[in-house]
């Protein structure tokens, strides 16, 4: 499928084209215009000079015989001396319009008549002739004729035709114009349009529509060409929207399609009410498949599966591979939950039959997340993710099994996606609290230290426990500024217990992993301290082995630069992950502290009691503090006093609580610690939030 | 009465024609009566003095000369011609001028009507002349023509201006003596006569050379025109102009004024000639200002009478030739004083007629020479001055 940005660049282009295709037009009258205009403009020009020299010597040439008529009929009176007479006939030429003056000459070459009918202004010519005059006697020559003449009429006719012609050019060039006009509106416009209506007919719907020219000139041709093309590109198109929409390895469609797929569930449905089941299938353990058989085997398995899902379904049911080891089939009617539930088990059996890879039997299991849905929900494009909350729970909680999504997971998922939405409006608000828990000296009861641990104070679902938000902090990645948050809280904290006399108390900070891959932790760390004027010292840094297991270098180097500071490391939860015994050698730990889960039982689990034992002998060699959490009951505490755990953490002692509570807790224990010294343990009041 | 004396009439004729020559013309013949068509204007010296010559020896030789003047139209020549013929009382005679070739019809219908006619200064030429042929041969009536050898005169004229020239040694730069000819016209036979005289004449004198041969139409002012235009471009040429040669009086007179107003002295520093014996040209001559003027063939109206009443009287002038040729003869300073009275009075009852007449035997023998004009001439009755 096309971009959006794909689409409307096209339109912009279509909108575009009937102004370039009249830019076109405008550009062949200007270029064709002007020549024409010139050529015109130059035959007429050459046609009238030519006509114009032909007229001057046509003008010469009847001058020349009018002179030589006239000299002809002048010759006998002026031989005869009748020089009126000479002058009546030199006055007769003289309507010639042309001629400008004439003369008659004697033999003496004096004027005998002079005539002259307009001053001489423009160009002129002049023709001379003898005048012969000859009887039966005598051939003489009598005189001789001038006939000065004007060219004038001439010029002004050569004008007027030019001007003429010009005109003729002009409009001759003006016909042409609306003929090219017409011929093109005719001969290229019309192509051109039904090319182009062609081509927004396959923008607007995808597909490659024919142009409509029957002509065989070169638009004919051309219009072929786009048609041949148009259906070239329509085979294109339609293996390039396959490819685009199926997995080339299973041939079922994709996760694009699925997109699709759910856009139109809701209106391939029969009625609002007709039940959706929708199952998201995960194959578990497919990477150990991989791992064994390598991936071309792990692709035939793909395939393998694929096929029998094919082979499982109905021809209405709809199959995808959603990629990886993911599928989801679409059954879009079923009857109710029950019957969504064992179509969704029939899958899981027909995944489950067992595969021969590479001689070796294989039998397939895989957990199906599934949802069920009416066709009128407005949600239905949710369906992929419901799914998913049900397949994940599958897999957490039952692998190789049909997980349906009840309202209790749905709750879970929307308060999930709730919280995850709420979290930038946590920070702005200041919604996130910082709560401390005391460690207690086991021997003296006294508080030695806190245990910063954070809340979130949500408006609409109360205090939210770590536990539920931390995650969804990590995945939007705020651990960083989580961090930092609690780091300034801790040392107000610290500033404030100095200000009520007990700058002796510690404060410990739990950091994520994704910390102790950050180098500048430490300087931030210690310009926090530098700004609340508090010993970096006073500040204890609590981490899990995951957090060492999965960057051992970086790790490693933040906390030999924490520790240089003066902090000490504490390494939490001791004995439910891997309890390497290489990292409280590699690491520089001071103090281990032990998972309530061992302390719990005790001390009614002997089994417990000895591994606690262990821990403790062992930390005592090593020389790291050992802390028990969890304490609840002051049997836990005499058992851990018995066993050498010198300090602890719990209800028995304190429950997490704001800095403020605990001020004043420590404020009246001075005060009773004043008046009597009592060594018994109290029991700090439950805060609710 | 009438009958009887046509008979007598028709019995004279025949019997004057079968006459054998050197009869004695009859004494007492009878009166006859010619009819003029003069094709000239009323004042037209010319032919006025043809007509007044014609009737004085009418008188002297009993003919009766009716002249009718067709004012210079030959429509009203043609139509005065062709009344005289159908007349009932036709007369014995009818004497034209074939100017402009005006008098063919008549003749021809003369001879329809019986009627004798005499052509007279203008006879038949080109065409007609061709196809008429001789007189008395086609047409029978037509029984000849009288004209002046004007040819002649042309040569006289010129001879006498050549002469003058060489005395006065009027030579131009080129050694040669420049005259000017000015014609009449250059169709009618009288001025082309004369123009063919002048050009003899100069053809005869290698001396001599015509500048220019122009024509006036006659009349003096567009000589005095043409004269002007001759000497200013005889100047121009560096000519000496000689002398003028003009075809009739008045072009003369017209040359005279020109060469006046071009500061010439005529008769001194260049000289003129001209014909026609009239009065003004005479009293030009008597000026010494013009230095001859030839002519006297107006006298040809009275010659043509002499012919007719020679013809009548049997003794027939074609006996030499139907065509009689006068010489005309000029006047100048020598004989001015012998004939100029008889021209300004135009006395011609002075002339006697008679004296002319063929004599016994010699029919169509006539000497008309001014000698013999002079000595016919009676002395001037009354007073002389």
């Amino acid at each position: 499928m096309r971009t959006r940005h794909d689409m409307t660049d096209p339109v912009r282009k279509e909108q575009a084209s009937p102004s370039r295709s009249r830019s076109v037009l405008r550009a062949m009258i200007w270029a064709t215009v002007p020549v024409l205009l010139l050529v015109q403009l130059l035959a007429s020009a050459g046609v009238e000079v030519s006509s114009f020299w032909s007229q001057i010597r046509q003008l010469d040439a009847r001058m020349t015989r009018v002179a030589e008529s006239r000299a002809e009929l002048i010759a006998e009176p002026l031989w005869k001396m009748r020089y009126d007479q000479v002058r009546s006939v030199l006055n007769e030429i003289m309507h010639d319009e042309t001629i400008a003056a004439a003369a008659v000459y004697d033999d003496t070459g004096i004027a005998i008549a002079r005539v002259v009918a307009r001053p001489a202004d423009q160009t002129v010519a002049e023709v001379s002739r003898p005048i012969n005059y000859r009887n039966g006697n005598i051939a003489v020559q009598a005189g001789r004729i001038a006939i000065a003449y004007s060219y004038a009429n001439v010029y002004a006719d050569t004008g007027s035709q030019l001007m003429l012609m010009t005109v003729v050019g002009l409009l001759a060039t003006f016909a042409t114009v609306v003929a090219l006009r017409i011929s093109a509106d005719i001969f290229i416009g019309k192509p051109l349009a039904a090319i182009m209506s062609a081509i927004q007919r396959s923008k607007q719907d995808g597909r490659a529509y024919p142009a409509d020219i029957k002509s065989s000139n070169e638009f004919g041709q051309l219009a072929r060409a786009f048609n041949s093309m148009q259906h070239t590109t329509t085979g294109a198109l339609d293996r390039l929207g396959h490819m685009a929409s199926h997995d080339p390895l299973t041939g079922l469609p994709n996760r694009r399609s699925l997109s699709e797929r759910l856009a139109t569930l809701s209106n391939d449905a029969r009625s609002a009410d007709s039940l959706i089941a929708f199952c998201f299938i995960d194959l578990d353990d497919f990477k150990g498949i991989n791992d064994t058989f390598g991936h071309d085997s792990g692709d035939k398995f793909l395939v393998h599966i694929s096929e029998r899902l094919r082979e499982a379904v109905g021809p209405q049911d709809w199959v995808a591979r959603l990629g990886g080891d993911e599928f989801v089939v679409i059954r879009p009617e079923v009857g109710n939950a029950a019957a969504a539930q064992a179509f969704a088990g029939l899958l899981l059996n027909a995944i489950s039959q067992p595969i021969r890879l590479h001689d070796k039997q294989v039998v397939p299991r895989a957990s199906i997340g599934l949802a069920v849905r009416r066709a009128g929900d407005p949600e239905l494009s949710h369906l992929p993710a419901l799914a998913d909350i049900a397949l994940y729970h599958a897999k957490t909680k039952a692998p190789g099994t049909v997980a349906v999504l009840d309202e209790a997971l749905q709750r879970d998922y929307r308060r999930c996606r709730d919280l995850e939405l709420a979290i930038p409006a946590g920070f702005a608000e200041r919604q996130f609290e910082v709560w401390y828990q005391s460690l207690v000296d086991l021997e003296s009861q006294s508080v030695v230290g806190l245990e910063a641990l954070i809340r979130w104070r949500h408006p609409e679902h109360g205090v939210i426990g770590p536990g539920e938000f931390l995650p969804l902090i990590e995945r939007s990645g705020s651990n960083a500024r989580l961090t930092r948050y609690v780091l300034t809280d801790a040392c107000g904290a610290l500033q404030r217990l100095a200000f009520a006399g007990r700058p002796d108390i510690r404060i410990a900070i739990n950091l994520p992993p994704s910390e102790l891959a950050d180098h500048s932790l430490a300087a931030e760390l210690s310009e926090t301290c530098a700004r609340f004027g508090v010993s970096a010292t006073m500040l204890e840094l609590e981490i899990t082995e995951g957090s060492l297991i999965n960057n051992i270098a970086s790790a490693s180097e933040t906390l030999h630069r924490l520790r240089r500071l003066g902090a000490t490391i504490a390494l939490d939860d001791f004995g439910t992950g891997y309890s390497s015994l290489a990292h409280l050698r590699r690491f520089p730990l001071d103090k281990v502290k032990i998972d309530k889960a061992f302390i719990s039982e005790i001390p009614g689990s002997e089994e417990d009691k000895a591994i606690v034992g262990v821990i403790a002998s062992l930390a005592g060699t090593l020389g790291l503090t050992l802390v028990a959490e969890g304490i609840e009951r002051a049997e836990q505490a005499q058992a851990m006093r018995e066993m050498g755990v010198r300090l602890g953490q719990g209800f028995l002692y304190h429950r997490p609580q704001p800095l403020a509570a605990l001020l004043q807790w420590l404020a009246e224990q001075a005060a009773q610690d004043s008046r009597v010294l009592a060594d018994s343990p109290s029991i700090a009041p439950e805060i609710a939030a | 009465m009438k009958v009887i004396l046509r008979i007598l009439l028709t019995a004279s004729i025949v019997f004057g024609v079968l006459t054998p020559i050197g009869c004695v013309v009859a004494a007492d013949a009878r009166r006859l009566n010619i009819v003029f068509v003069n094709p000239g204007k009323t004042g037209e010296v010319f032919w006025d003095m043809v007509a007044q010559s014609m009737q004085a020896a009418g008188r002297r030789l009993d003919a009766n000369v009716e002249v009718l003047t067709s004012e210079r139209n030959y429509r009203t020549m043609q139509e005065l011609g062709l009344g005289v013929v159908a007349r009932t009382d036709k007369p014995d005679f009818l004497i034209l001028s074939n100017e402009e070739s005006a008098a063919v019809p008549i003749l021809q219908a003369a001879e329809a009507a019986g009627v004798k006619t005499l052509l007279l200064s203008n006879t038949l030429i080109g065409d007609d002349a061709a196809r008429l042929g001789a007189p008395r041969q086609i047409l029978k009536t037509w029984l000849g023509d009288i004209t002046a050898d004007l040819r002649n005169a042309g040569v006289r004229m010129a001879d006498a201006l050549i002469q003058a020239a060489r005395a006065e040694k009027w030579q131009s730069p080129d050694g040669k003596i420049h005259i000017l000819g000015i014609g009449g016209d250059e169709i009618t036979p009288a001025s082309i006569a004369r123009n063919n005289g002048l050009q003899l004449a100069v053809a005869a004198a290698p001396d001599v050379v015509v500048d220019r041969m122009l024509f006036a139409n006659w009349t003096q002012s567009e000589a005095e025109q043409v004269t002007a235009n001759y000497l200013s471009w005889a100047t121009r040429k560096g000519i000496r102009p000689a002398g003028i040669w003009a075809g009739n009086d008045p072009m003369a007179l017209g040359a005279i004024k020109a060469a006046s107003a071009a500061g010439l002295a005529p008769g001194r520093d260049i000289q003129v000639v001209g014909l026609n014996w009239s009065e003004d040209a005479l009293r030009a001559v008597g000026a010494d200002r013009l230095l001859m003027t030839d002519g006297g063939h107006f006298l040809l109206g009275g010659w043509s009478i002499v012919l007719l009443r020679d013809y009548a009287d049997g003794c027939d002038f074609a006996a030499a030739s139907p065509h009689v040729e006068v010489q005309a003869a000029a006047i100048t300073r020598a004989n001015l004083a012998a004939v100029g009275d008889l021209i300004k009075t135009r006395a011609f009852d002075r002339i006697d007629f008679t004296r002319f007449r063929a004599k016994a035997g010699r029919c169509g023998r006539y000497d008309f020479s001014i000698d013999e004009l002079i000595s016919s001439l009676a002395p001037v009755q009354g007073t002389a001055d």
